[in-house]
């Protein structure tokens, strides 16, 4: 990567088309109330979001990025504003839109099959139909070996991969991750990073990341959104156009990594 | 390697840890046995007869049966088994159902707390005369037992479906679940372990609610009965012959919701 192309394609704004949006954010406000207590988490956030992109959210601690996810996802309702999944008004959350927890959200009752099978089984898919899909998708996940082991059986990363697994195998449009590897370690974290990218090789679905990591957002993102504090609002779109698998050590990739912390730590400079 | 009344004992060998159960409880028992006697010899009192009385009463009993009544010991316990078999099923069949229901919604748990709360305090045991006259002497026993297990099953199940992690929720909203398959397929197997531990408590205070509805003598029969009868006449070797049949059943069926509880909890992969 050259040094021209990096002023070239990066530390740009994106121009926000609405003609190839995805998913598109308008005016988005989200209110919690409680009471006399009102905590605005979201004010007048708009974002387009490109079929097949990888976007990931970063921002300060507690700034509404996971609301963010939870509205598109339809597990919580806008106050006002409107998010258009291919130009129509999304809803309750449906099988369109697949998710990924943090803390995995397994099903403990159920082996790792059985996991995975979960939205196949409740759509109605014929059992080996749901089998023989399910088993794709495990495999993709590396898991074979696992496959009805249960889930107090499997590792953090491991638990995760049933977790992406079962989002996946349904086939959504969007996928939902938020703040996928967050309870791994960094090491752990480093390899499902790149699974993650190898597993997403094969599928071209539109994936919103919210991450905590500048590492993370740096080495798999289309896009990052840089988030000013709570209520949550665009500070920065970066392009990241870089071929992947990107090179943590590269001075492009650490040169735009402390770009970011430096735009973080002005935010939560703010906050204290 | 430790000791352990001066022998080596291993914490990590299931032989070990088996031998120094096994140990503890003889000693255990012993003590208790000797200390019974003790106050036996001490009161020189009639009313205590010496655990070797009580002993030679309940071989008694085992060989003639009750020699006022004719009937065996064998028939009074399935009397007082059936009993109790048939107040806890009924007791399962209502409160689980009943707790799923409350557990999962506000509105009906607001609805009946204030019911609740005010039978729930009620003794068990204050019932039994009440539904013996009233309803007879065979289904009042049943229900005197209903009433002692249907309260801490329901506290328990509505406590464990209110107790759900909403992640697991909010994992099924976005695999494309429906409201009623997120009941059944996600509230009900969540609650089992609570339903199991609702069954241990429940046994508990049903088992002590049998006898003491049979105390009420039932002309049918059951252990109760057979205990009521004796100290009516005196024969109070007789009497505390029952009150070992009493403790040692309660102390089996005990053993064996522990048991179902356990291995549950293990299957379902969930600890409560």
């Amino acid at each position: 990567m050259s040094e021209e192309q990096v002023t070239e394609h990066t530390w740009t704004e994106s121009q926000v088309s609405s003609s190839n949006a995805h998913i598109t954010i308008k005016g988005l406000r989200k209110v919690f109330k409680r009471d006399e207590t009102e905590t605005v988490a979201l004010e007048d956030f708009s974002l387009d979001i490109k079929k097949g992109e990888l976007i990931t959210l970063v921002g300060p601690s507690g700034c509404g990025k996971t609301t963010i996810l939870r509205l598109i996802a339809g597990l919580t309702d806008p106050t006002s504003g409107e998010i258009l999944i291919n130009g129509k008004p999304c809803a309750a959350p449906g099988a369109d839109r697949g998710m990924v927890f943090q803390d995995f959200a397994l099903f403990p009752w159920r082996s790792v099959r059985k996991n995975v099978e979960f939205g196949l089984e409740v759509a109605g898919v014929p059992k080996e139909e749901r089998r023989e899909k399910a088993e794709r998708y495990i495999k993709l996940a590396g898991l074979e070996n696992f496959i009805d082991a249960r889930v107090h059986e499997l590792s953090g990363g491991m638990k995760q991969r049933v977790g992406i697994a079962r989002a996946l195998v349904g086939h959504p449009d969007v996928i939902l991750m938020d703040e996928p590897f967050g309870a791994l370690d960094a090491q752990t974290r480093n390899i499902m990073q790149v699974q993650l990218l190898k597993i997403l090789e094969k599928t071209d679905q539109t994936i919103v990341f919210v991450t905590h990591s500048v590492d993370e957002a740096v080495f798999l993102s289309d896009r990052i959104v840089v988030l000013t504090k709570r209520p949550a609002s665009i500070k920065e779109v970066i392009d990241i156009p870089w071929p992947r698998p990107r090179d943590r050590a590269a001075p492009e990739f650490t040169a735009l990594r402390k770009k970011i912390l430096t735009e973080l730590e002005e935010e939560n400079v703010m906050n204290y | 390697m430790s000791r352990f009344l001066g022998i080596k004992y291993d914490e990590n060998n299931k032989y070990h840890r088996f031998a120094r159960t096994a140990v503890i409880t003889v000693i255990s028992l012993s003590i208790f046995i000797f200390v019974w006697w003790a106050i036996s010899v001490i009161t020189d009192s009639t009313a205590i007869p010496t655990p070797l009385e009580t002993w030679d009463a309940l071989v008694d009993l085992y060989l003639h049966g009750d020699r006022m009544t004719k009937i065996s010991l064998g028939q009074y316990v399935s009397s007082s088994l059936s009993t109790f078999l048939k107040g806890f099923l009924l007791a399962l069949a209502v409160a689980v159902p009943t707790g799923l229901i409350l557990g999962y919604s506000k509105i009906l748990r607001d609805f009946t707390n204030p019911v609740i709360e005010v039978l729930r305090p009620i003794a068990p045991i204050a019932w039994a005369p009440i539904f013996m006259l009233s309803l007879g002497y065979s289904i009042g026993p049943i229900l005197v037992v209903f009433v002692g297990i249907f309260f801490p099953l329901l506290t328990n199940v509505v406590f464990g479906v209110r107790k759900i992690d909403p992640n697991w929720i909010d994992a099924a909203r976005t695999l494309g679940a429906s409201q009623l398959q997120i009941f059944y397929k996600v509230m009900m197997p969540a609650a089992v372990p609570y339903v199991m531990n609702g069954i241990k408590v429940g046994l508990g205070v049903g088992w002590m609610c049998i006898v003491a509805a049979e105390l009420y003598a039932t002309p049918l029969g059951g252990i109760g009965f057979y205990l009521a009868e004796q100290a009516t006449v005196g024969n109070w070797p007789g009497a505390y012959a029952a009150l070992v049949i009493i403790g040692v059943l309660g102390l089996l069926t005990i053993g064996v919701a522990d048991y179902l509880h356990r291995l549950l909890s293990k299957r379902m992969g969930m600890e409560v």
